[in-house]
This record gives C-alpha cells, sequence and structure tokens, in this order.
C-alpha cells in the first residue's frame, strides 16, 4: 500500500487506469529485500521493480510472501513476476520463466569457527550437518550434491544463521553476500569461505507463456543497465560489499 | 443418646454464626432443630456429624466427646451417616454401587458380603427395583432414600438428616417423611434439621428451637409445639403452621 | 435421514466444492512427481506419529501436576503453576520453540532437537491441560466432596472413588480437543529443524517444484491422525454418561 502511494505521487504522470504490477519478494534479505524503520519496502529489488513499473507504466504493488511460496504465488495468478533475488536455475525453468539474468553471484559457505570444512566438498562426509534455508538453490545443492551429510531444513535465515553459531550445523549454504553480512555479524563464531563453489545468477521470475511481459521486462533491464540504473543500486546499498568483494577477487556485479 | 452442648461457638470469616450455644437433652431417640434460616441449624448439624470442627466449644455423645482433629473425625465420621439436602450420591455409580462404596471401601467388607447386607434394607424400603439405575434415572425421592439407606446400612451409631425433603415435592416429601419414621421404628437414632413440623411433632423425642446462632428454647416435643412461652418460637409455629 | 448419511453428504459437498476450486485454479498439476516421493511423506507422517503420541502422554502429566499446583493451599506452590499457565498460554509456540531451543537447551547443552522439541510441545499442550483440568476440578459441587467425606472416606479415597471419576468425564471433550489441537501444533516443530509431515511435504514441494500437490495428502494425512481421536472422544463420552 505504501509502495503504491509512492510511487504515484513520484509518476504524477502514470496511467491511472492500467493495471497494477504486483511483484512479489519476501522482505527479509537484506540489502535486497527489507523494509526501512517505518516498515516501508526498501532494497535493491524495490527500487528495481519502483524503475520497472515506471518503464511500464503501471503502478507497481509489492506482495510479501515467503521465499519457498513465490514460485506458487506466480503460478496461480496472484502476483506478476518475481524480483526476490531468484536464481535462474534449469529445475525452476520447467515450472516459470526467467528474464535475463541481472546479477551475478554464486553459492558459499558459512562455516562454524570450529569446523573443520574448508570448502564444499568437505561437507559431502558422513557425520556433517548443513543448514539451508527451504525452498533455495542451496537447498537443492544439498539434497542432490551432498548426500553423506545430514541436512536441516529451516524456514528462515536468521535460525540456518543460529544453527551454525551455535556448532549444530558445520555450514550454512547461501549466496556470497549473505554469507559475507552474517559472518561480519558473528566474527567470533563464524567464518566465511566466500569463492563461490557453484556460479549462478539471478533473474526476474515470469508465467511461463507470458511472453508479452517477459519481453517487456528484457528491454526494460536493457534500458536500465545502459543508463547506469545497476551502477547506482551498487553504490547505492552495496558500497562496502562491492569494495570488499572486489579486493578478494570473488564475483560479484550487475 | 444423651447429647451435651457447651459454648459451642463457629466463625466463618467475620461472621459468628454460633454463639455460645449450649444445649443438654435427655436420653433420647430422636432429635429435632427447627428455626428459622440462617439461624444456625445446618452449622451445628455439621459440627454434630464431625464435618466441621467449631473455633471453641465442646460437644458429646453420651459422655464421649467430639475429637477435633481430622484423623480422629474421620473415624467417628465412620461410625455415624449424614444425609444432605441433596447430590447426596455420586452421580458416575449406580444406586447398588452408591451402597457398595462406603461398605468395601470404608468398612472393609467383601462385595459379597456387602451385597448381602443391603439386599433386606432394600427390599424392605422397596428400592430393589432402582438398585441398578445411576442416580441420574431416579426421582428426587428416590435418591434421597437411596441416600438414607446408604448412612443405613453401614450400621450407624446415629444417622444425622439436614433438611431431607425441602428439595422435593409434596408427593416425594411424603415417602421420605415415611422411611424415616420407619427408621424411628426400627430404633435407629436420628438427628433431623428440618421444616416439616407435621413430621417433626410426631417423630421427635425433644425439639431445639436454633436462631441467632444460639438455643432460644428446648424441651419436649409436645411441650415445644403447644405450650412454648418464648415469643419467637410462637411466632414462627404460628406463621408456618397456619 | 439417519445421522451418519448425513454426515457423509455433507462431507462430500465440501470435497466437491474443494475440489471445483482445485480445478479452477490456474495451474499445471503434476502428480507423479509427488508420488515418487511417497516414502519421504510417510518417514514425515511417522514422526508427527512419535512427536504426537510422546507429546499426548507428557503434556496430560505436566497438566494433572500443574492443576494440583493451582489448587494448593501452600502459596509459593499455587505460584508457581499460575506463572507456568499464564507464561505459556500468553506467548505464542513459535516463540517458545526458538527461545526454547536456541537459547535455553543450547545454554544446558541438550542438543537433540526431538527431545527438546517434544519437551517445548508438551509443555505448551500441558499448560492448556492444566486450566482444562482445574475448571473440571472446581466444576463437581462441594457436596460431592461432603459426601464422600461424611461417608468416612480418606482424601485420597475420595480424590480416586469420587472426584476424579467425575472430572474425566467433564473434562474430556476438552482433553480430545486439546490432543488435537496438539497434533495439529506439532508441524511447528518444522522450525527447529525437526522432520515431521509438513516440513517433508514442503520440502517435497520445493524439491519437485509442485507447489501444491502435497497439499492434499497432507490435508489427508493430518485428518488419519485427528479424526480417529474426536470419535474416540465421543465414544468415551457417550460410555460416560450419567443417562442410560
Amino acid at each position: 500500500m505504501l509502495a503504491i502511494s509512492a510511487f504515484l505521487a513520484l509518476a504524477a504522470s502514470a496511467a491511472t487506469a492500467a493495471e497494477p504490477l504486483r511483484v512479489g519478494m519476501e522482505l527479509s534479505y537484506p540489502p535486497f529485500e527489507m523494509t526501512d524503520p517505518q516498515g516501508r519496502p526498501t532494497g535493491v529489488s524495490v527500487r528495481l521493480a519502483e524503475a520497472l513499473a515506471k518503464h511500464l507504466g503501471r503502478p507497481l504493488v509489492i506482495e510479501n510472501i515467503a521465499f519457498d511460496g513465490l514460485i506458487p504465488a506466480l503460478k496461480t495468478g496472484r502476483i506478476d513476476c518475481i524480483i526476490s533475488s531468484l536464481t535462474a536455475t534449469p529445475e525452476r525453468s520447467k515450472s516459470i520463466a526467467f528474464s535475463e539474468p541481472y546479477l551475478r553471484t554464486g553459492l558459499a559457505l558459512l562455516v562454524g569457527a570450529r569446523s573443520p570444512v574448508q570448502s564444499a566438498a568437505d561437507l559431502d562426509v558422513k557425520g556433517r550437518v548443513i543448514a539451508v534455508k527451504k525452498g533455495t538453490t542451496g537447498h537443492r545443492y544439498a539434497t542432490t550434491a551432498l548426500k553423506q551429510a545430514r541436512t536441516l531444513v529451516l524456514d528462515k535465515e536468521n535460525t540456518a544463521v543460529l544453527e551454525v553459531v551455535q556448532g549444530k550445523a558445520d555450514a550454512f549454504i547461501y549466496d556470497s553476500l549473505s554469507v559475507y553480512q552474517n559472518q561480519k555479524r558473528h566474527a567470533d563464531t563464524t567464518r566465511a569461505i566466500l569463492e563461490p563453489f557453484r556460479e549462478e545468477t539471478w533473474a526476474i521470475g515470469l508465467r511461463q507463456g507470458d511472453e508479452p511481459l517477459r519481453g517487456q521486462v528484457n528491454e526494460f533491464l536493457k534500458a536500465f543497465r545502459a543508463a547506469g540504473g545497476f551502477e547506482r543500486l551498487g553504490d547505492e546499498f552495496l558500497p562496502e560489499e562491492k569494495r570488499a568483494f572486489r579486493e578478494r577477487g570473488i564475483p560479484f556485479y550487475f | 443418646m444423651k447429647l451435651e452442648i457447651a459454648e459451642l461457638t463457629q466463625r466463618f470469616g467475620a461472621t459468628t454464626v454460633l454463639d455460645r450455644l449450649s444445649l443438654s437433652t435427655g436420653d433420647i431417640q430422636a432429635l429435632v432443630l427447627v428455626g428459622p434460616s440462617g439461624g444456625g441449624k445446618s452449622t451445628l448439624l455439621r459440627i454434630l456429624a464431625g464435618l466441621d470442627v467449631p473455633v471453641a466449644g465442646s460437644v458429646a455423645f453420651d459422655g464421649a466427646a467430639l475429637p477435633r482433629d481430622e484423623e480422629a473425625l474421620r473415624r467417628y465420621r465412620r461410625t455415624v451417616g449424614t444425609v444432605f439436602q441433596a447430590y447426596n450420591l455420586f452421580p458416575h455409580l449406580s444406586a447398588l454401587d452408591n451402597l457398595l462404596l462406603p461398605l468395601v471401601h470404608v468398612h472393609g467388607l467383601s462385595r459379597q458380603a456387602a451385597l448381602d447386607r443391603v439386599r433386606e434394607p432394600l427390599e424392605r424400603f422397596q428400592l430393589m427395583p432402582h438398585a441398578s439405575k445411576r442416580p441420574a434415572e431416579l426421582s428426587g425421592g428416590q435418591k434421597q432414600r437411596i441416600a438414607i439407606l446408604r448412612a443405613l446400612v453401614v450400621q450407624p451409631q446415629r444417622i444425622f438428616l439436614d433438611e431431607p425433603t425441602s428439595a422435593l415435592d409434596p408427593e416425594m416429601t411424603a415417602e421420605v417423611l415415611e422411611m424415616i419414621g420407619e427408621l424411628k421404628a426400627l430404633g435407629t437414632q436420628l438427628v433431623l434439621v428440618t421444616h416439616e413440623m407435621g413430621f417433626a411433632r410426631r417423630v421427635a423425642d425433644e425439639v431445639a428451637f436454633i436462631g441467632e446462632g444460639r438455643v432460644l428454647a428446648h424441651g419436649a416435643a409436645g411441650f415445644m409445639f403447644d405450650h412454648c412461652p418464648e415469643p419467637r418460637v410462637r411466632g414462627f409455629f404460628d406463621r408456618i403452621v397456619a | 435421514m439417519s445421522r451418519r448419511l448425513a454426515h457423509i453428504l455433507v462431507a462430500a459437498a465440501f470435497a466437491a466444492l474443494v475440489a471445483v476450486a482445485f480445478s479452477r485454479v490456474n495451474y499445471a498439476w503434476n502428480w507423479s512427481a509427488v508420488w515418487e516421493y511417497r516414502d519421504k511423506f510417510i518417514q514425515g507422517w511417522l514422526t508427527t506419529v512419535a512427536l504426537s503420541l510422546a507429546a499426548l502422554v507428557a503434556s496430560t502429566a505436566i497438566g494433572a501436576v500443574a492443576s494440583v499446583c493451582l489448587q494448593s493451599r501452600n502459596v509459593l506452590v499455587e505460584a508457581v503453576g499460575r506463572v507456568y499457565v499464564e507464561l505459556i498460554r500468553g506467548t505464542p509456540l513459535l516463540v517458545q520453540l526458538l527461545i526454547g531451543f536456541y537459547v535455553i537447551a543450547n545454554a544446558v547443552g541438550l542438543e537433540n532437537r526431538f527431545v527438546v522439541g517434544v519437551l517445548v510441545l508438551s509443555l505448551f499442550s500441558g499448560a492448556y491441560m492444566a486450566e482444562i483440568f482445574r475448571g473440571g476440578l472446581a466444576a463437581i459441587p462441594q457436596t460431592q466432596r461432603d459426601s464422600a467425606r461424611a461417608i468416612g472416606l480418606t482424601p485420597w479415597q475420595s480424590l480416586r472413588l469420587v472426584i476424579l471419576p467425575q472430572a474425566v468425564r467433564l473434562v474430556l471433550p476438552a482433553v480430545a480437543g486439546q490432543l488435537v489441537s496438539l497434533v495439529k501444533d506439532s508441524s511447528l516443530l518444522s522450525v527447529i529443524a525437526i522432520s515431521e509431515f509438513t516440513l517433508n511435504a514442503q520440502e517435497v514441494n520445493a524439491v519437485t517444484y509442485s507447489t501444491l500437490e502435497s497439499f492434499l495428502p497432507l490435508a489427508a494425512g493430518y485428518l488419519v491422525l485427528t479424526l480417529p481421536l474426536s470419535a474416540l472422544s465421543r465414544w468415551l463420552e457417550g460410555r460416560f454418561r450419567y443417562e442410560a
């Protein structure tokens, strides 16, 4: 609701008769999807959504949905697209369509300070415990490629991190940016292995067969990048991380 | 029984319900307590039956004083029977099981011995057809009569009855009063609280009028009903019996 | 129309409504993928059964003890009971699970999540049981206790022979309802990564990208547990009724 009023105030020329663009995301993934202290959605994905809606000339509605509920919501028509740091994978492509990728990143490990694990391969050993967040590519990787280990499926990022911090799990498989941020937060109890053992790209999720919207979204992404939109987003939300990753030579770029 | 009550006092919170009540009866079979509501009759009866302990004073039946500690009182309660105005019986048991429970669990009879003992009273008072029913299936009168039987079959020294017919309609009242009359004829000692003045007159040996927490008048039944000089007693009877 | 026939007809009508809703959803169904993972469903269901049974027993015991504390005349004992009941009933189970496992159990070194999960669930349900039992005991008229004393029963005999049999009949419907809630509440144990029925169903959804297909077997699986509980409770109530 607040997203709508904010947007309408900015773009008074928008056609008020146009159908709203309903974008789904889980607002618990800073700095991409989060809420400001006043409770309004904000973050990289929110800005991207706002710019997309403006480009399409449609009012924006942001639906805050749990991550593993985003694809169902898209498929049943409750939302029109997913902009939630969603990794494009071949398996997901069986269910939904993707735009051109807009960000390159990878899966990394948040490791417990007292765990001997040094790489993803070290995890595929009997007795190892891996924490994952339900429905993420980390979850999929653990269940398909790391079958020797015991996988704990948590529904929230912060409880998965807690499992590692408290030594109940050897590692949490998640994207490199979040691993970096969580490791900073829990400097004494965790280590980060940031070199991605698996590269991924993020894209905007769309319904299969919704070609018109897909075309429009790809057009938008091209224009946005050309106008330096992504650079600005990186500077606004991720200045420190950009620098830190660049220093270590870890891929993190739009 | 010869009953001696001396300076009996009972309080509930700040209210004094029995105020240094004293009573001394002859060696009688049936004592009836009458008087206005709230005067202390039921409170007195509960103390005589060993259910409550007074804050002061003493009670003695035939020279044996009532104890004050719960253990001893429980042993005393096993030697007497008590019937309340309502809800005497245990609703989850049949009438028969209600009768057997004290015999088996309190007085140590085997189930067979207990069955033998209750058979005759059940037949004498025509309650045998109702024995296997639960209290919910019995009329008010039948329930009270079973309750009286339950008090009777433990072969008590005496039976206390607290307004046993006050919750019943006239027809059921009559059948219960008839049973109590038979108990008197059998020689059972009785202490009865009641509003049924006609019955009280027939069955009592002595009557005590309890009001304001004290004995306002006491004497033989005939004297109390016909010649009592105490104005409060006269007034009470006139209002009721009229 | 007999009562049973009416039950079946209404249930069928409801199922038909649900089927219509399902058919109108704009969605590509993929049932075979879900059938492939039936083992995971069964494992999860068995875990839920184990959790529920354990918590069932424990919460009844905890509830009984707590309700005795609530009735106690000892100030300290009553306080323990009252604080326990108010605290547990006043906070969400989710919060109790997270704090119970990640804070309290972690502090005392209790690692086994199944044990912690059952414990938290039992304490949660026990608080509601305590109030149910307390209400049941209070509903028994004082004259029953008087009659029991008048016959000369000891307090223990009176409890065993007179009070408890009546209290059990009084609280049976509420206890059965609480037990059904327990089975459903056990699904929340997934937040501390206990692999119970609901989490397993959600995992199947995630792995097969199915999203909705798992929910039908999920609902059916819970009904298999809760319907017999309700039926048992109704049968027991019938047996214990005071009228013939």
